[in-house]
């Protein structure tokens, strides 16, 4: 746990040392009658100032869709995305706001979620890369929390949506292969496995806002165990993810 | 070494394969005397073309800390606590948050009536726990600081679930709680928060839901 915070001091004060060493920042000037800079980074925040057209305004950075400017005379505030969009570069060009990603077409995704895995209480994240519109490699560490066993698993998928173009719910379909390990809690002796399995999935997939998006999971398992019989699992799983 | 005459008519007809490569290659054109030829008069600007970068806006989405605490562990204390978060906001409202703390827990009433039972290994009483949340910023605001000075706040709600470690054994636990976030800078945010991590214990040998709240003072910086 120290070496914990004493990672996370020194990622700290790295990443303050990156972030000094930007220098140049975007200059956009305002070309709508008026943009309005409020206090904070949210909709209900004052407008505390008003910078005209003409006027040129300096991008700092951004919090979501909120974006941190500094006017002619020196006053910072934040700008909506939006009234941004608006302004054009000193050259004439438009504001290069970037574009929030495209859902159907998004690469990365990062979630966590809550699941049921043997009929045990499951804690998931998953990390997922798109090849392409419709593939990706899914890789999926998860922990099951159950009355006799706690299991580890970790997986390494490949998961097809059908129709990436629907927004709001798109069906899926996945294989893959893993490893759980089994700690089993219940005396008398605790006894650990490392076993091999494999697995199937059906499930589906949907926008919710910006960034945001679910999605559901129905696997079933193929546990390769020393027992030389395998053994049948099911899992069911709901995640909520930022995608990028 | 024998030669075979099936090989070498193999070789000649590999060989001869090998021009078919360089079928496309032409000898070099001869120049033209009508073809016009550069006035020497006229120079060619040989100004290098500017490179324009667009400097790139920097997303402050993430946030990244410390926090310390007390936390109450059911039957066996207040104990002090302390842990590291990590966030990623999503929009003006919603983010997502991980947690890993550690605690320990001390003695529970039965053990100190009893001094020769024991419930929990010593090495048992480390409290560890991990959490992933989504929090939900419900009154974004600002505070004053006397006539000249505002505070952007934010009282946010969070739930989620993970891992409890206690008595040498993992739990799922679900966890709820409320802070209050309050930026000193822009880039430097302070956190009180109260969360109540739940799980299902049977130490004392009924099974039930126990209840372990942390009050917690953090620090974390935006990225």
């Amino acid at each position: 746990m120290r070496r914990l915070l004493a990672i996370v001091l020194m990622l700290q004060a790295f990443l303050a040392g990156v972030g000094s060493a930007a220098t140049q920042n975007l200059e956009l000037v305002v070309t709508q009658p008026y943009v309005e800079m409020h206090t904070g980074p949210g909709r209900g925040y004052p407008v505390f100032y008003v910078v005209g057209r003409g006027e040129t305004l300096t991008v700092l950075y951004s919090r979501t869709d909120w974006y941190r400017v500094r006017a002619p005379r020196g006053q910072e505030g934040w700008v909506r995305r939006d009234d941004l969009a608006r302004t054009e570069q000193t050259s004439g060009a438009p504001a290069p706001i970037p574009p929030y990603p495209v859902f159907f077409a998004h690469r990365w995704e990062v979630g966590a979620g809550y699941g049921v895995y043997n009929r045990e209480n499951l804690v998931t994240a998953y990390v997922d890369y798109g090849i392409t519109d419709s593939l990706d490699i899914e890789l999926a560490l998860q922990q099951a929390f159950g009355t006799i066993d706690n299991r580890e698993v970790a997986t390494l998928g490949i998961r097809n949506t059908f129709i990436p173009e629907w927004k709001w719910f798109s069906p899926t379909a996945g294989i893959g292969t893993g490893y759980q390990h089994v700690t089993d809690i219940a005396p008398p002796a605790p006894q650990e496995a490392n076993n091999q399995l494999a697995y199937a999935s059906l499930g589906a997939r949907g926008f919710i806002t910006r960034r945001f998006m679910w999605r559901f999971d129905w696997r079933t398992y193929v546990v390769f165990n020393q027992l030389n019989k395998s053994e049948g699992l099911e899992e069911w799983k709901f995640d909520l993810a930022v995608f990028f | 070494m024998e030669i075979r005459p099936g090989s070498v008519l193999l070789a000649a007809l590999l060989l001869s394969g090998c021009g078919w490569f360089h079928r496309g290659d032409k000898g070099p054109t001869p120049v033209t005397a009508d073809e016009p030829q550069p006035d020497p008069s006229i120079i060619e600007p040989q100004v290098p073309r500017r490179e324009v970068k667009t400097p790139k806006i920097k997303a402050k989405d993430f946030e990244l800390g410390a926090y310390f605490g007390a936390l109450d562990i059911e039957d066996f204390g207040t104990n002090p606590i302390y842990g590291v978060r990590g966030a990623y906001h999503v929009t003006e409202d919603i983010f997502l948050e991980g947690f890993v703390a550690t605690s320990k827990g001390g003695q529970s009433s039965l053990e100190e009536t009893f001094p020769d039972i024991t419930v929990v290994s010593n090495s048992g009483r480390r409290f560890t726990y991990y959490d992933v949340d989504v929090g939900y910023n419900i009154l974004p605001g600002e505070i004053f600081l006397g006539r000249g000075r505002a505070f952007n706040t934010a009282l946010y709600v969070t739930a989620g679930m993970g891992d409890v470690k206690f008595a040498d054994r993992d739990q799922f636990a679900v966890n709820f709680g409320a802070g209050e976030r309050v930026l000193i800078t822009d880039w430097l945010a302070l956190h009180l928060d109260v969360r109540d991590h739940v799980y299902e214990s049977d130490l004392f040998g009924v099974t039930k839901n126990v209840h372990n709240i942390e009050a917690t003072l953090g620090l974390t910086v935006f990225y």
